[in-house]
Parts: structure tokens; C-alpha cells; sequence
């Protein structure tokens, strides 16, 4: 599988709209920077690899020069893998190639047994061609019984404008017996010196005895004639699975607004979603990272209540995220990573129901975190802690247990009736008159009275090992004389009398 | 003699269809497709259940009010209970920030199930009951808007159409706790409870807990009064 300019290909697939137009790729993006790698369109105006930009301009005057982004050329590599493993576990990324192939990308993937699901390898090839193109890479594919046979072939499809080259089993050296040696990439020296022993094609090489070769040509030639012989037949080792996607890139101008930002994340997240629809993952958490012009870096987790398919949820979720907290300086890189998890049904068991839909759980929790503020929307926990106005505050997320026949209701009918306490956070202050011990009246914002029924004290104390942090309270169960029923709680520490809890 | 507009025969009187009919019974009913109710949200009180004929209606607004004191939160906590232990989901729109886990937990909640959100004013606990009904999947919707030691909260109109439009569009149970009559004619069903009677154990004297009567101030759907006893045990009792 092989993308022949793989710059190119990578600016393309983040701007889609210069498709059809000359562009240079450039090495940088001052006067001296070069050019890396040309469209078709430019190549017709005359702009060749290693010009300037000033030649460039001068043999095309529409000419579109964009710098290399390292970052687009990482993803594009990443999604090209992403687009092979949606076929096959085994995948191998093909060493660089120097010389008039250096721009090229390629990979091996194991095709063996994939008949059963492409009833052909010419579906196959097919196939993953088809796939790469959904994620915005022309790739060409080939297929031959060996790794080096099948780049050759996969350049030569590429040369005559195919896109697929599919060789039958044991027709590898009648295929490249025609081919002209360049196809092998030979070394300038080695072609020189196999020009002038006249052989010119890969069929020539492959008549002579190897002694012969290798006496007149060094080892240098040891590994062309493994590549003609077809030698490199191992299957790529299984590739351990890689879950993490990720999209970036450098912004033309420092953006200080969040609607220009918007857009760029619109664009990365398109990408994100075709290279996750090709995995067949969801959306999980999604990291974004915004490199400053000051220089720091603003690094923010926005966390999916449930893996979901949508993208604008995820758009919305990061707009979100931004508005909440927009960031301290103009933004000139951005990153976006995600981790891809197993697609989740709405219906999980037959006999309870499913619950809220996760695109809009996901959505919805993150409009409400952004109503309420950080830390006030989620699943309520008691915590870990003996103080009674401890409580925590989980990630509210819908995954079920397994569960095995349909729900016992008898459960739930012989659940006591339990008397709730509402918490005050904070408690009310009160001033209390306890002259034995236990209080006798009350007067406190809410509470007013003689007490009625006193029940207590119940004595609470910890962190006794930590001056700020101690704590020792009395509580009294107390009904006063207006009608209510509290928690009263004397502070031995702060010496203050306080209502923590109304029994309702 | 003109002749008359063209008028299709009438399939009821054919004999064909007579027969059909009749062979099929029971198993042809009127049309207009089939109609599914949610069941109602039973309370898990027995008395308090029966008064209303099985529990809060689904899909509707319920108002529950009362005195502080007096047993409103522990009925929410027991509607939170049965919901989720049922295995479904329910949201807990905490204006008064009044809902304590540990209590919860005790009346039987899966806190696992409940989303608790806990908004600064009064119209962001509106806007959030509105957004969580909005996604669907919850049973319950709680809006506790009984805060202590604050008047009682000016609420827009509107708003109570627009919550029970969107309840009875996801079938969730929309139950407020208020201190005063707050929804008025705009809750299907209203709750108000009386003034508590605390039991406190002899010997070791503790809280052994509350009982109230709870009265049926309101029903869209069928009998509009009514009382039910209700008693309410505290976690060292129970």
C-alpha cells in the first residue's frame, strides 16, 4: 500500500479545497526553503523538486506554496495504517526509501486468507484503496507474493496512472522481468555501473549467476537481487492494537478567538471521525492540546459519558470546554487526541431498560457542567470519610453489568422506608443554651424554639493528626418547639453550635 | 336525470368482510394504532401507592409539597430508590443542595444511577431539568426546590408547560419538592404533606423517625383528594 508523496497527500487531506490547483510543498517557509514535493498541476507549469521559491513562483505565478507541517505528515502516516489494519491485523510500516522515492509511504499488509472476506485480492486491493481514499490518501495498492515486489509494483501502478496492480502466486519474476532497473531503486553508483555492463532491466540482473554480480558489484547488489528474487516473503508480525487517534495542526495566524479555533477543530474532528469509522471505534475521551503563542502549552480532558458516534457532540463538547475557559493567549498549534472504544448499542440488556442515549448523555452532560460549573454535575458518592458533610461527586456514566434474567422486584419492595436528612452546606450557625450538657433552646435561622425532644450526643472526631484539618463534633437529633426536626452539632474545636441537617 | 356524485361502496356491508370479521374475534380491534402507557412510579409506600391508584404518573409534573420536617425529601429518596434499583436512571436537580449521599444510600438509592446536578440559581435548575429531560433515558427527574431559609422562587410561567412537554415526550416522572404551593394548577398531581410527628426511642433516647400524613391536594388523572398515613424509620432504627 503506498502513497507516493506523502506530503502532499497529507495537505491535501487537511485542505481539501486545493485540490485541482499547483501547489509546492515546501521545506520551510523562508526564501530558501525548497520544494519538497509538487502536484500534478505544478509539475505541468514546470516547478520541479528542489527549486527555491523564487524559481517555483517564477515557472508558476498561481502557484500555492504551503510549508511541510511534520504534524499533518504524522497523521496522514497514522491514517494510512489505519485505513490498512481495518483490513488486516498484520501490518508492517516499509522502511524510508532514498532517492527519487524518498517522498513515499508505504506499508505491508499481510494479505493471506483474505479471500474469505474480499472473495478476491483483487477486492482486496480494492478495498483498501477504497478505504484510503475515504480518509483523504490516494493510495495505490499492490499485490505480489513478496514485500519488494509488491512496492515495485505498487510504483509502477502508480507510474501508469492505476491504482491497482495485483500479481498472481508465482508470477512475481515474470512480472519484474520486464521492468526497467530504476523501479528497484538502485543506488546512482550501482545504476552507473550496471548501465555500462549494459542491463537495463530487472530480467537482465536476474540471468546472471549471483557470484558474478556480487564480484563485479560489491554486497551492494545483494539486496537488489533479493528484492528481484522476490525473498522477503515473512508476514509481517500482528500489530499490537493501538487505540489512540490523533490529529494536529499549525495555524497560518495565531488565533485569539474561539470561533476561528472552532472551525480548525471542525476539520480535525472530521478527520478523527473517518479514521475511527474505519477502525470501527467511537468517540472515548478526547484530549485537546493548544500550543500558545507566549509559548506554554493549554492542555484540556473533556470527558464522554459514554462512547458515542457523533461528531457534532464532540464539537460541541470541546466549544464547550473553550467557552468555559477560553484560552490565556492566541492559539497557533492545535491537537486533538482520542481513544477509540467499542461501539455501544442503546439497547444492553433485554430485561432493563437503556437508559439515557450516549451521544445525548455526553452532550447534555457537558451543557450542564458548563451551567452549573466544575464539580457539580455528576454520580453522587458517600466518601471516604467519617465527617458528616462528606459526600463525593463521580463521572455519571450509563455502562452496565451483565445481568442475567429480568430484575428481582422483591428487591425493591421490602427496601426500608428510610428518613432522609437534607444537608446544609454550608450549616446554619445557631446559638444554643445548653446549661447541663444538652440543648434547651434554639435560635437560628431557621430553627426557633425550646427544644422539644433531644436525642445525643453522638461524638465524631478525626485528622486529630492535622492541626487544620481536625475535627470534633456532638450531634443531637433535636425536634424544637416551631416544628422542626435537626441535626444540631456543637464544634468542640471552633466552639460554636451549628444545625448541619434537617430530617424532612 | 343527473346522476349522482360517485360514491365508493361501502366495505362494511360486504359479506366477504362480515365474515372475516367474525372469524377473527377478539383479535381486530378498533384502529388508530395501538396505545402504550407507562406504568406509574410507584412510590414504594404501600398506603401512599394505593391512595394514588399505583404511584406518580409517568410523563407528568408532580408537586410535592410541605413544611420542612415532614417527609417530602424521604419520599423523593424512596421514588429515587425504587427507580434505580429498577435499573434505570433518574436525575436529581438539586437547587436547595440538600441531597445527601450517605442518606441516600441508606433509603436504598443506587447512587451509581442517579445524575445529581447541583445549579447556582433557580433558573439554571430550570434550564437543567429542561436539558436532562430533553436527552431522554431517565425514569425520574427530581427538582428539589425547597431550599431553607429562602422565599420561595419566582418561576416563569412558561416554564411548566415546557417541562411537561418534554416529560410526557421521554415518559419521565417529574416530581418537585417545594416548601410552598409552587406549580399550582400546572402539576397533574399534587402531594402536600402535614406537619410531622417525630418518635423518639425510649431508653437510649435516639430518632427513631417520622410520621406524617400526606394528602392528595390534586389529580389531573382521577380521584382529586384523599389522605394516606405515612411513616418514615431513621438509618439506626431501620
Amino acid at each position: 500500500m503506498l502513497v507516493p508523496g506523502l506530503s502532499l497527500a497529507a495537505a491535501l487531506r487537511a485542505h481539501p479545497e486545493w485540490q485541482g490547483q499547483p501547489i509546492a510543498i515546501m521545506t520551510g517557509s523562508g526564501p530558501r526553503a525548497e520544494v519538497l514535493a509538487v502536484s500534478p498541476e505544478a509539475l505541468e507549469h514546470g516547478v520541479r523538486l528542489g527549486q527555491t521559491a523564487v524559481h517555483a513562483r517564477a515557472a508558476c505565478a498561481e502557484l500555492l506554496l504551503a510549508p511541510n507541517d511534520p504534524a499533518l505528515e504524522r497523521a496522514a502516516r497514522e491514517a494510512l495504517r489505519d485505513a490498512a489494519l481495518s483490513t488486516s491485523p498484520r501490518v508492517e510500516t516499509a522502511p524510508p526509501e532514498t532517492g527519487a522515492y524518498v517522498a513515499e509511504a508505504a506499508l505491508f499488509v499481510d494479505a493471506r486468507g483474505v479471500e474469505a472476506l474480499f472473495r478476491s485480492e483483487t477486492g482486496f486491493a480494492s478495498a483498501l484503496a477504497d478505504r484510503a481514499r475515504r480518509l483523504g490518501l490516494p493510495a495505490v495498492v499492490a499485490v505480489a507474493g513478496s514485500r519488494g515486489v509488491a512496492r515495485i509494483a505498487a510504483r509502477l501502478a502508480w507510474q501508469r496512472n492505476e491504482g491497482l496492480c495485483v500479481i498472481a502466486p508465482g508470477e512475481d519474476a515474470a512480472f519484474l522481468a520486464p521492468l526497467p532497473l530504476d523501479l528497484v531503486n538502485p543506488s546512482d553508483a550501482l545504476a552507473d555501473g550496471l548501465g555500462r555492463f549494459g542491463l537495463h532491466r530487472v530480467g537482465d540482473l536476474l540471468r546472471l549467476p549471483e557470484k558474478a554480480l556480487t564480484t563485479r558489484f560489491g554486497e551492494r547488489i545483494r539486496p537488489l537481487l533479493a528484492l528481484a528474487r522476490g525473498t522477503q516473503q515473512a508476514p509481517p508480525p500482528p500489530v499490537p492494537e493501538n487505540t489512540r487517534f490523533e490529529e494536529a495542526t499549525d495555524l497560518e495566524f495565531a488565533a485569539a478567538q474561539i470561533e476561528p479555533l472552532l472551525f480548525v477543530l471542525r476539520s480535525l474532528l472530521e478527520r478523527l471521525a473517518e479514521r475511527l469509522a474505519c477502525r470501527g471505534f467511537a468517540w472515548g475521551d478526547l484530549v485537546l492540546e493548544l500550543g500558545l503563542e507566549d509559548g506554554s502549552r493549554d492542555v484540556r480532558r473533556v470527558g464522554m459519558a459514554a462512547p458515542h458516534l457523533d461528531l457534532r457532540v464532540s464539537l460541541r463538547l470541546l466549544d464547550l470546554a473553550l467557552q468555559a475557559q477560553p484560552p490565556r493567549a492566541p492559539v497557533e498549534r492545535v491537537t486533538v487526541h482520542t481513544t477509540g472504544t467499542e461501539v455501544r448499542g442503546d439497547q444492553l440488556d433485554f430485561f432493563r431498560p437503556s437508559g439515557p442515549p450516549p451521544a445525548a448523555l455526553s452532550r447534555t452532560l457537558a451543557e450542564l457542567g458548563a451551567l452549573c460549573g466544575e464539580g457539580r454535575v455528576g454520580a453522587p458518592a458517600v466518601a471516604d470519610d467519617h465527617r458528616p458533610e462528606a459526600y463525593a461527586v463521580r463521572d455519571f456514566v450509563t455502562e452496565q453489568k451483565p445481568h442475567k434474567g429480568p430484575p428481582q422486584q422483591t428487591t425493591v419492595t421490602t427496601t426500608p422506608r428510610s428518613l432522609a436528612i437534607r444537608a446544609l452546606r454550608p450549616p446554619v450557625p445557631a446559638q444554643v443554651r445548653a446549661p447541663h450538657g444538652t440543648p434547651e433552646t434554639v435560635f437560628s435561622a431557621l430553627a426557633r424554639g425550646d427544644v422539644v425532644r433531644c436525642a445525643g450526643p453522638w461524638r465524631t472526631t478525626g485528622h486529630w493528626w492535622n492541626e487544620e484539618e481536625r475535627y470534633a463534633y456532638d450531634h443531637f437529633d433535636v425536634q424544637t418547639s416551631d416544628g422542626w426536626v435537626i441535626r444540631l452539632r456543637r464544634d468542640w474545636i471552633g466552639r460554636h453550635w451549628a444545625i448541619d441537617g434537617v430530617y424532612d | 336525470m343527473r346522476p349522482g356524485p360517485e360514491t365508493a361502496p361501502s366495505p362494511a356491508g360486504d359479506p366477504r368482510l362480515q365474515a372475516l370479521l367474525r372469524d377473527l374475534g377478539d383479535q381486530v380491534r378498533p384502529g388508530g394504532g395501538p396505545r402504550f402507557t407507562t406504568p406509574p412510579l410507584a412510590t414504594g409506600i404501600p398506603s401512599l401507592d394505593q391512595l394514588l391508584g399505583g404511584g406518580l404518573p409517568a410523563g407528568r409534573l408532580s408537586e410535592v409539597g410541605g413544611p420542612a420536617s415532614s417527609g417530602r425529601t424521604s419520599l423523593g429518596l424512596s421514588l429515587l430508590a425504587r427507580t434505580t434499583l429498577r435499573g434505570e436512571f433518574a436525575a436529581w436537580v438539586d437547587w436547595a443542595d440538600a441531597f445527601d449521599p450517605a442518606s441516600a444510600e441508606a433509603a436504598g438509592v443506587d447512587l451509581g444511577r442517579v445524575l445529581w446536578i447541583r445549579p447556582d440559581g433557580i433558573e439554571t435548575a430550570l434550564r437543567c431539568a429542561d436539558q436532562v429531560l430533553r436527552a431522554g433515558g431517565f425514569a425520574l427527574v427530581g427538582l428539589d426546590l425547597a431550599k431553607a431559609n429562602e422565599a420561595t422562587p419566582r418561576i416563569p410561567a412558561s416554564t411548566w408547560p415546557r417541562l411537561r412537554k418534554h416529560a410526557a415526550a421521554t415518559g419521565a416522572a417529574v416530581v418537585a419538592l417545594t416548601a410552598s404551593t409552587l406549580l399550582g394548577s400546572a402539576a397533574d398531581l399534587g402531594l402536600e404533606f402535614g406537619t410531622a410527628q417525630p418518635r423518639f426511642g425510649e431508653g437510649p433516647d435516639w430518632l427513631e423517625g417520622l410520621d406524617t400524613r400526606v394528602a392528595l391536594v390534586r389529580n389531573r388523572a382521577g380521584r382529586g383528594s384523599g389522605q394516606a398515613p405515612v411513616s418514615f424509620r431513621t438509618i439506626r432504627a431501620a
